[in-house]
């Protein structure tokens, strides 16, 4: 399972990509093979506020239906609109396949996320 | 005992036959065809057209139960309309076979009480009949609301009056009211291909339901690239040459037609209430006491035209109970354990209270969830979305469900039965279910009141 260092994770295995005061957020390879084939993304929409912790998205697999919490409290900027016609494209490449694009509101909110290290060590 | 039931919707024909069963010789006046909204413009026609279009998408879906349809599959409008009224006119033969046989007299024509005692029969050619009566029950029925804002037509701005006898699908549409037949009518188009946008002006779709239930059809609409706008209220309405233009806030939204799904009202015109000293409450309803007689001993009111729910199925019931009544009986109605049913995919239902109702009521209640997704049956049919919701009060008692997903109206049977008689979510979750089956999903939300759900991550 691969877990590129650039990124920040949290223990509900969403990663982070951190690009200035913006930020691209999708799920981790751990999750995505946990799910198993993904069949729908209920992506959020362009524009859309969120608080920390609040559900922005929902990844349906045949498995399970997970809800999608915000790491951070931000604005969406864009979305991967290639999900909504092949959402298994996060299994392909979960790390390709971001969900949505934030302005992030306050980067402090970040802090408490953890390395890809420490998110490999949580996984046991 | 001379009995004359006014419309013969739902309520009306099956007060009638519960009158005659009863021993009443009974007149029905009704201007339009039996089976009234029902039957002719509802609920019925509206399943016909939602069965085209679930077969439409069934083929679409072929390949994946490994069936290959070759060739082109496309819905046929014209063909599915007159499916439709094949159905409904077969239906409506059926309720005029039950008046023949229970020697029900049937009059043509618009009622109109002449006092407390006669009803006047204005037909299609303007003649008249004047029936005399013991007792009456008023089952005219509602209308759909349609304010003057909207600048209904019947043709670009319309209602679902108009909407079940198109030629074609239009182009586009904005549905005004996200309730249960802005859903139903909204996903049936958009499976034909009309760019459908739904503004509902409370803050979430099917505003009674509860609220994680209608989130499940809010994301099936945006598979189905149904636009939703929820908390908002169309301020202007403006239709020009093939186009409507809808103001919602600043901004403004185009499509080639408008269907005003925002409610229905009363249908009471006509009917003559002042000269038997029958008055409308507020909101343009008959009031009656829970016998369902009116203020004037031998009028009974029914359906929608009282201020209970409006549904077909309540209507029927309270129209056997009004002709119990009428007939020397002393029965009241209970509205604890009304059923609740939206056609969508995923369907809807539900019964009694939901979990917002309880938490306003200031309750102290239990709920259980269940998916459908684990579910074998679930899974083998291909219809995985969905999840099944039950309450209990303090004492375990079953107080309400909800129910979003497949076959979710005929699941809902059960339910209904232990929230009509007050069982506990313990009673009915010690019922087998048969294996494999949709039902499975009720046994396991039961259990879960109590964590116990066997199959519950």
């Amino acid at each position: 399972m691969n877990f590129p260092n650039e990124l920040l994770y949290n223990k509900e295995h969403l990663w982070v990509k951190k690009e200035g005061n913006t930020a691209l957020v999708g799920i981790t390879d751990y999750a995505q093979d946990q799910l198993g084939e993904i069949i729908y993304v209920d992506l959020p929409e362009v524009g859309e506020e969120f608080a920390k912790g609040e559900q922005f998205s929902v990844v349906e697999s045949a498995k399970v239906s997970s809800d999608l919490m915000m790491p951070f409290s931000g604005t969406v900027l864009e979305i991967n609109e290639k999900l909504d016609d092949e959402p298994q494209y996060i299994n392909e490449s979960p790390y390709e396949a971001w969900i949505a694009k934030f302005k992030i509101n306050d980067e402090k909110e970040l802090e408490d996320m953890i390395s890809a290290e420490e998110y490999e060590a949580s996984l046991d | 005992m001379k009995v004359v039931v006014i419309g013969a919707g739902p309520g009306g024909y099956e007060a009638a036959i519960k009158a005659a069963k009863l021993g009443a010789q009974v007149s029905v006046v009704e201007k339009d065809t039996v089976g009234g909204t029902c039957l002719n413009r509802g609920c019925i026609p509206t399943k016909a057209l939602l069965a085209s279009s679930e077969v439409l998408k069934l083929a679409k879906e072929g390949k994946k139960f490994g069936v290959d349809i070759s060739g082109e599959v496309e819905a046929n409008f014209t063909n599915i309309i007159e499916r439709k009224n094949k159905i409904v006119s077969q239906l409506v033969k059926g309720i005029e076979f039950l008046f023949n046989k229970n020697k029900i007299k049937l009059f043509k024509g618009a009622g109109k009480l002449l006092d407390a005692n006669r009803v006047e029969v204005v037909k299609e050619d303007g003649s008249k009949d004047i029936l005399e009566a013991d007792r009456i029950i008023l089952a005219t029925g509602s209308v759909p609301i349609c304010p003057p804002m909207f600048n209904y037509d019947g043709k670009r701005v319309i209602t679902s009056d108009e909407v079940l006898n198109l030629k074609e699908p239009p182009k586009s549409i904005i549905i005004v009211g996200g309730g249960v037949i802005g859903c139903e009518i909204g996903q049936f188009l958009s499976r034909l291909g009309t760019a459908v946008t739904i503004v509902e002006m409370m803050p979430h779709i099917l505003p009674n339901e509860d609220e994680d239930v209608a989130k499940q059809l809010v994301r099936q609409f945006k598979k189905d690239k149904i636009k939703v706008i929820t908390g908002k209220g169309i301020t202007s309405v403006k239709v020009e040459g093939n186009k409507v233009t809808a103001g919602i806030d600043e901004q403004s939204i185009e499509a080639e037609m408008m269907m005003v799904s925002i409610g229905r009202k009363p249908f009471t015109d006509g009917l003559g209430l002042e000269n038997a000293g029958i008055e409308l409450d507020k909101r343009g309803r008959i009031p009656v006491n829970d016998k369902l007689e009116t203020c004037i001993k031998g009028i009974y009111a029914i359906g929608d035209l009282i201020d209970t729910p409006f549904l077909a199925h309540v209507a029927s019931k309270e129209g056997i109970t009004a002709a119990e009544n009428a007939m020397g009986a002393d029965k009241q109605m209970k509205y604890h354990a009304v059923p609740r049913c939206v056609y969508t995919e995923p369907e809807i239902a539900a019964v009694g209270m939901t979990e917002t109702e309880a938490k306003k009521a200031n309750m102290s209640y239990k709920i259980g969830t269940f998916d459908f997704r684990p579910l074998g049956k679930a899974q083998a049919a291909g219809k995985i979305q969905g999840f099944v919701k039950v309450i209990a009060d303090e004492n375990d008692r079953l107080i309400g469900a909800s129910i979003a997903g497949p076959n979710a109206t005929d699941l809902l049977a059960e339910l209904t039965l232990a929230v009509h008689l007050g069982i506990s979510a313990k009673q009915v979750g010690n019922v087998i279910h048969p294996h494999p089956t949709l039902s499975e999903a009720i046994m396991e939300a039961l259990h879960d009141v109590h964590g116990e759900s066997v199959h519950k991550v």
